[in-house]
């Protein structure tokens, strides 16, 4: 084996990137949302899962491709899959059992990992209206088990979520089960101050670990909740040096994880400047898939 | 009752005419795609007929390209979706203005999953009323639309929540290829189109290409669509324009992020629509203000880095 060399620097989102990627395990089947996410499966597969196949929304199984992700179907997503088929049917073999792990993300979370993607305040007339549940239900219901990516805050970390997107361990205890919910609910969430598990037996979550430089009082603060806390609270795994390089290749303009959405909205070099930020990714990519074998 | 199966006959029309001839004030219609292979051309000539009091259904609609737009223009009274956003572009501010706000009028809407979508366009392309799904359970989607039922398994006794059918009046499908009768080829992954194209009433293709039946024959297992289900085939080269068509051209990321910033207000959505739809004739306009320059590198960069057949 040899020694884990960590980054000395790396952004927030790099560090909750890698915490995600941590997630997945070789030779599992990962369905995995719009986003960060994305790129946290790439740099998983590229890292300690080699084996592991992305199924996504849009139809799409095992994809394998040398850009830069932007969406669950893009043209990208196609790119050296395994299968290009249905989205009722890449559902169906969640349904069916074949995915083990998810990744979703939301608006608003609760203590039994109940998340929100819907609607802030009444639902009829929302404060902040968001996208809706796309596949993110579909996900929480059927899943193996799945992580949740989170902005930790007190108005999204609440007792009760104002509507009820995707199904964590409802009320708590066995109220999963009783529901007729075949996956196994939430196992993580990553947000911008720590990681929480949830109590096996009563489904409520706990802090786990926080990020270098964060207490848990300073995580407590942000939670709407008497937030319960492991025995003992350790520290974030920082993104190894690896990990780090490889999230740069992937998104090397900093597309999810920095500020290469600015470069691009541009008018008068947007255009040339995303050009080549698909032909720059395409060739780092192509080295790098090549030096890992895949 | 009228025959559904339409004829092997040429059916090759131009947008104007499909769109005139199918979609009326009131029609129940479905805009097919995910992500990318949006048929926008065909959003934007409902927009630009301004057909109103539509009733629309979606698995997911990425915003910018897609059913948002005529929720922009007041031309929606329903919504049938499980997911509607700007996706890497950015929140949706014409939904969101939509749903908080009412403005510029509110629209009434029935949520679901995409799966639970699914579901609804397959029971509808087996001429089935309903399907049973192991998502909803639990949560507040059902609270919110009554459509949504449970019952027990009656084998079994688990629970199950049963989704109602969708046969949307008229579906708008975009394909890279497909012959004169309807035939229609799809590349990469589908959505759910091919139940949506045998769940419609009445199905309009949009192409990038039209190819001799010939070469249809050479690749039948490529025929999503066959036929029988088509009413209506329009060529409309880059109809996606702004997301992606696989194989045949990348999405247009910056073109998306100004987009999303003038729909940030409702008189930048107006001044928007004004310019790009209401002040083009058609989708070859469009094309032309867009720039052909720009399309094509939008297709060149797509097939430096994948070409059907071919894994680099």
């Amino acid at each position: 084996m040899s020694t884990i060399i960590y980054a000395q620097n790396y952004s927030l989102m790099e560090l909750m990137a890698a915490a995600i990627a941590r997630e997945f395990r070789d030779q599992e089947t990962a369905f995995v949302g719009v986003g960060p996410p994305l790129i946290a499966a790439m740099v998983a597969k590229l890292t300690d899962a080699p084996n592991l196949t992305i199924a996504v929304e849009g139809g799409t199984i095992g994809s394998s491709p040398r850009r830069l992700l932007t969406c669950i179907a893009d043209t990208t997503i196609c790119e050296r899959a395994y299968s290009c088929g249905t989205m009722w049917r890449n559902f169906g073999d969640q349904q069916r059992g074949f995915y083990d792990v998810g990744v979703i993300g939301g608006a608003q979370i609760d203590k039994y990992g109940n998340v929100n993607a819907t609607a802030l305040g009444d639902y009829n007339r929302p404060s902040v209206r968001v996208a809706g549940s796309g596949g993110a239900n579909d996900i929480g219901s059927s899943v193996g088990r799945y992580s949740v990516m989170m902005r930790q805050e007190k108005r999204r970390f609440v007792e009760r979520v104002d509507y009820l997107t995707v199904p964590g361990y409802l009320d708590g205890g066995d109220a999963r089960i009783k529901a007729g919910l075949p996956g196994g609910g939430p196992h993580g969430v990553i947000t911008t101050m720590g990681i929480f598990r949830f109590d096996e037996e009563s489904g409520e979550m706990y802090l786990d670990k926080c990020h270098p430089g964060i207490t848990p009082e300073k995580v407590k603060e942000n939670v709407g909740w008497d937030l319960k806390m492991a025995p003992s609270i350790g520290t974030t795994e920082p993104p190894t040096q690896e990990q780090v390089e490889i999230m740069r290749v992937l998104d090397p303009y900093g597309l999810y994880l920095g500020s290469g959405r600015e470069g691009m909205g541009d008018v008068e070099k947007g255009f040339d400047f995303y050009m080549e930020v698909l032909d720059k990714s395409y060739d780092a990519m192509t080295e790098l898939f090549r030096q890992k074998g895949l | 009752m009228k025959k559904l199966s339409k004829p092997a006959v040429n059916k090759v029309t131009t947008l104007k005419e499909a769109v005139n001839r199918f979609v009326h004030d009131g029609s129940y219609v479905s805009f097919g795609g995910i992500g990318d292979r949006t048929p926008t051309a065909a959003v934007h000539e409902v927009a630009r007929q301004q057909k109103k009091g539509l009733r629309l259904a979606s698995d997911t609609s990425v915003s910018y390209v897609h059913d948002s737009i005529l929720i922009g223009l007041g031309l929606v009274e329903s919504f049938e979706i499980a997911y509607n956003w700007g996706g890497i572009w950015g929140p949706d501010a014409v939904y969101r203005r939509a749903l908080e706000k009412g403005i510029p009028k509110p629209i009434k809407l029935e949520e679901y999953s995409n799966f639970a979508m699914g579901m609804r366009l397959l029971a509808g392309s087996l001429g089935i009323p309903f399907m049973p799904v192991k998502s909803l359970l639990g949560s507040d989607i059902p609270v919110h639309n009554t459509r949504i039922k449970f019952m027990n398994d009656p084998y079994g006794g688990e629970p199950v929540a049963l989704v109602p059918a969708a046969n949307p009046e008229v579906a708008f499908i975009h394909v890279q290829r497909c012959d004169v009768m309807g035939n229609a080829h799809i590349l990469g992954h589908l959505g759910n189109d091919d139940s949506l194209a045998r769940a419609a009433r009445n199905v309009v293709i949009t192409t990038e290409e039209i190819v001799p039946t010939d070469e249809i024959r050479r690749n039948p297992n490529l025929t999503v669509i066959p036929y029988y289900c088509v009413d209506a085939v329009v060529k409309v080269p880059f109809a996606s324009h702004g997301r992606g068509c696989p194989y045949y051209y990348s999405m247009d990321v910056p073109f998306g992020l100004q987009l999303a910033e003038q729909w940030g207000t409702e008189a930048g959505f107006n001044r928007w629509a004004e310019e790009w739809i209401f002040k083009v004739d058609d989708w070859d306009g469009y094309c032309r203000k867009i720039g052909w320059e720009r399309l094509t590198r939008l297709a060149e960069v797509e097939r430096r880095h994948q070409q059907y057949g071919e894994a680099r």
